[in-house]
């Protein structure tokens, strides 16, 4: 017996068992709708104005959950065409690893957005939903291939940086919310989504 | 070096398609059979012949259902398979802790 053999096996099952743990539906399909309706949902708010915290909130909440939704939709469809589960255990262990952030991120605005009068809560409030998102997808990247941890990061440190650039050193440039939440949740979305359309390799199960 | 922990793997569990579909298994709840081929990039046919003789052993349990009025085949580990994955990565351990230098 080679002395090395078991310690080698041993490795094989452990790369194994993690394997069957990944999350590995395609993704370009649902960060391209996502992007999609990111862009879309900025030139509407940009489009008719739609400035005040309130109109700002709810303008992107129904966006968020018409992403939610349709992401959803898309996967069950995935999974009806490939015969599988949908609600398989690595989609619950990424839904489970979305959660908290989502929903901290949504209590914090919610919060925020019954502040009517101060103009600047759209940009306050469009800052953390991009860290938010940030870490729900960190943390889903623990269950899932290709890159999500490191796209996650790039959100927040994102967000961070404009924290500190609007908040420390108090350089206030004149940029609607809009225009971030059209570039986070619409630009980047739309151009990892495609990455992934031109590097995916056709494999789609979860 | 002493070949007893070696001698007391289990043949069934050992060779290398059960064993990779053993471990996929045990940390899954359940995966479907298209799943575990695509998964292992076995054919129908070889994975098949693998988990007929995992049931057979009982290490393995086979749920036939119906999803959306299509067919879905899912596997899982059943109580003794679980038990003895375990005592198969016990016995791996085992050895590579006989094998290290002193």
């Amino acid at each position: 017996m080679e002395p090395k053999w078991a310690e080698e096996n041993l490795q094989t099952i452990r790369t194994l068992m993690e394997r069957s743990t990944i999350y590995r539906r395609a993704l370009a399909p649902i960060m391209l709708f996502a992007g999609a309706l990111g862009v879309a949902a900025a030139a509407i708010g940009l489009l008719f104005h739609l400035d005040s915290s309130r109109q700002f909130g709810v303008l992107w909440l129904c966006t968020a959950a018409v992403v939610v939704v349709g992401a959803f939709l898309i996967a069950r469809r995935q999974a009806i065409k490939d015969h599988e589960n949908f609600w398989s255990p690595p989609t619950r262990r990424v839904a489970q690893a979305l959660l908290p952030a989502f929903i901290s991120g949504l209590c914090l605005s919610v919060l925020q957005l019954l502040h009517e009068a101060d103009p600047e809560v759209p940009k306050f409030i469009a800052l953390i939903w991009i860290i938010f998102y940030g870490l729900a997808l960190h943390a889903a990247g623990f269950f899932m291939p290709r890159g999500i941890k490191l796209f996650g990061w790039a959100f927040m440190i994102s967000s961070l940086s404009l924290f500190y650039i609007l908040g420390f050193f108090q350089i206030n440039f004149d940029l609607s919310a809009h225009w971030l939440m059209g570039f986070f949740f619409g630009v980047l979305q739309l151009a990892y989504g495609a990455y992934l359309y031109l590097t995916e390799n056709g494999k789609n199960a979860a | 070096m002493n070949p007893e922990p070696f001698l007391q793997l289990d043949r069934i569990i050992h060779e290398k398609g059960r064993l990779a579909i053993m471990s996929m298994l045990a940390a899954s709840l359940e995966l479907s059979f298209t799943e575990l081929r695509d998964l292992l990039g076995m054919t129908d046919g070889n994975l098949t012949t693998h988990i007929r003789a995992l049931q057979q052993e009982g290490y393995v349990a086979i749920a036939k259902s119906y999803q959306n009025n299509r067919p879905l085949t899912t596997c899982s580990l059943t109580v003794a398979g679980r038990k003895a994955f375990a005592g198969y990565i016990n016995l791996l351990e085992k050895i590579v802790r006989q094998n290290k230098p002193k």
